[in-house]
């Protein structure tokens, strides 16, 4: 473990085993403490990039409340740090677009087979490569499912909902087994522009590139019986983990909403450290338009995993026979750029998530019937080649995180100098050399995906496991993987 | 062309030097074609592209979020600007492209630490792509 100093970690001061802490008078425009949770050596990986000065702008935002938290996962981005959490009470407090992302509702879904990897035999190639020929990766667009007019307004107003009634995809167990049941209430698409519908047109059931993935799994270890039997998942069983977002329809309602908000700070007296913080009050016309369009966004989202799902289950049907692909089940499906009201320590607020996953508690009315004896399930993508983890929700998220944890590893090294340690080439040899079959156009995408461009995965998530925020159920390890 | 890659984390960030201000406009459209690829080249096409108002700075994220829509939607990756005029009102261009196979890496110009501004005998800008 290396020796870190008060100066390495600019002014944070440590709190507890895995909680460092910059008060909020420690610069003047600050309205909150800015709070990380971290290991010693998790803290300094972090700070070596300008994550921290910018979880420092986050503390600048009118309304926010508590504190500006970072997971253990944090890393740069653009206005708020990726991995940071910020809670705004309204009307007054604001909602930032920037706040969320370009990505809005990236996330996460788990699907469990109905075999073990016994029993997948030596079709493990086979599979990975028929998913690969039914998800369209890379390209902006080119999904099957080409919605415009009224019915693309159905699946922004109502999500994957729309699409199990009207196209077939899906089902009501994986409506259930979804946060918020797939939907944003509130979704207006009035509020969306043409340029965004016209983007996310022919997007539905699109990869993605960057570090969408959508990856074959094994369950290699199971490290808390009971929150595993819950969620169904058992020794040896094969899984399959997709990682996608609002694709260009998203990424254009983030665009329009960023730009109107710079435009109206000075109307609302707003001065901020960072212009992609761009904010309104969350009953301002603005405010209220961006929370309208993200929650079409969030929706398109949702519905973009479910047709993910739908060309994995017809794979999986193809390979493995159609009573395989039809006891494929939904484990959960989770958000990781998103904001919601949510009532937190009895007041309602305006929960901000950018690279960060919802983990509620045993017991809350938020999660599905069957997993509220034990929690939410949460997933935790590793980088390429290595593990993932499914947790489950704490208590300890709702006292000290506004019911938050992480999102996956969290990069530590810029694509381009992932690209100079490793050519696409090198890796592709050393994944399939590790068992893993691979299956990505892009040699310079693959390289800037590397395993070591990440932070330890098993290290991020034992700080939330120190801290309460979520404990282990499981821990998955990856047989092939598809990425754009 | 004088542009350069910054170390981001997890983003990409393009620092540009420019002897006029149309200049950042032309190296900026030359950074995206390099990121996008140039792999599968195909017929040329050329595509105008008006944009209005008056900050440079503005602009910059709007003229690449332009380049970044017909690249995403028409598959289409730009080699140079034939004609760009600036004004008071905003930016008028002639984009030549040709049809090929972008890489829909990049999902928007960001406004973080977005900058453009005289600098010596010319103008720098920075900006930060969301990819």
């Amino acid at each position: 473990m290396s020796e870190i100093t008060r100066a390495d970690v600019r002014g944070f001061r440590q709190v507890d085993e895995v909680v460092w802490e910059l008060p909020a008078d420690a610069r003047a425009d600050m309205r909150v403490p800015a709070r990380v949770f971290a290991d010693r050596e998790l803290i300094g990986q972090i700070a070596t990039d300008r994550s921290l000065e910018q979880l420092q702008n986050v503390a600048t935002l009118p309304g926010i409340v508590g504190a500006a938290l970072a997971m253990p996962d944090i890393h740069q981005g653009y206005g708020f740090p990726v991995g940071g959490v910020a809670a705004t009470e309204p009307p007054d407090g604001i909602v930032s677009p920037g706040g969320v992302g370009y990505d809005i509702n990236c996330g996460v879904r788990l699907l469990a087979l109905p075999v073990s990897v016994g029993e997948l035999g030596r079709r493990t190639e086979a599979l990975v490569h028929e998913i690969s020929r039914r998800v369209p990766v890379g390209a902006g667009h080119g999904g099957a499912l080409n919605l415009t007019g009224s019915a693309l307004d159905r699946v922004l107003v109502q999500g994957p909902t729309a699409l199990v009634a009207e196209h077939g995809i899906g089902n009501r167990d994986d409506i259930e087994q979804t946060e918020s049941r797939g939907c944003l209430a509130g979704a207006d698409p009035q509020t969306v522009s043409e340029r965004a519908r016209s983007r996310g047109a022919d997007q539905l059931g699109t990869l993605g590139s960057g570090n969408h993935f959508l990856e074959v799994q094994r369950v290699a270890k199971i490290i808390d019986p009971e929150a595993a039997e819950a969620f169904g998942l058992r020794q040896d069983q094969v899984t399959v983990l997709i990682h996608s977002g609002s694709r260009g329809f998203g990424h254009q309602v983030c665009s329009d909403n960023v730009r109107a908000m710079d435009a109206v700070q000075v109307r609302y007296r707003i001065t901020l450290p960072d212009r992609e913080l761009a904010c309104a009050p969350l009953s301002s016309p603005e405010g209220r338009r961006y929370m309208a369009a993200m929650a079409c966004a969030a929706n398109f989202a949702w519905a973009n995993r479910a047709v993910l799902a739908h060309r994995v289950r017809e794979s999986v049907a193809r390979i493995l026979g159609p009573a395989v692909a039809d006891g494929t089940r939904q484990v959960y499906d989770v958000a990781h750029n998103v904001a919601k009201l949510e009532t937190h320590h009895g007041r309602e607020l305006c929960v901000h998530r950018k690279g960060a996953t919802r983990a509620f508690p045993a017991g809350s009315a938020e999660i599905p019937r069957s997993y509220r004896s034990v929690g939410q399930p949460v997933f935790i993508p590793g980088s390429m080649g290595t593990s993932s983890f499914v947790l489950v929700g704490r208590q300890g998220a709702m006292e000290r995180s506004f019911g938050t944890t992480c999102h996956g590893a969290g990069r530590r090294m810029s694509r381009t100098g992932a690209r100079r340690q490793i050519n696409g080439a090198q890796l592709r040899h050393r994944l399939e050399a590790e068992g893993i079959v691979v299956r990505c156009p892009s040699n310079r995408g693959l390289a800037e995906e590397a395993p070591f461009a990440y932070k330890d995965v098993e290290r991020v998530v034992a700080v939330v496991e120190q801290a309460g925020l979520a404990g282990r159920v499981a821990q998955l390890v990856p047989l092939g993987v598809v990425k754009g | 062309m004088s542009y350069r890659w910054v170390e981001h984390t997890a983003e990409l960030e393009i620092e540009i030097e420019a002897p006029t201000e149309e200049g950042v406009f032309v190296d900026a459209l030359l950074a995206l074609g390099e990121l996008l690829g140039h792999e599968g080249r195909g017929a040329s096409v050329c595509r105008e592209i008006a944009i209005g108002g008056r900050e440079r700075a503005v602009l910059l994220v709007e003229w690449l979020d332009e380049l970044v829509y017909v690249a995403e939607t028409e598959d289409l990756v730009p080699e140079n600007a034939v004609r760009i005029e600036l004004s008071d009102d905003g930016l008028v261009a002639t984009v030549r492209c040709h049809r090929g196979s972008p890489r829909h890496l990049i999902k928007a110009a960001t406004y973080h630490r977005l900058a453009f501004e005289p600098s010596g005998q010319g103008f720098r800008a920075t900006v930060v792509l969301d990819v």
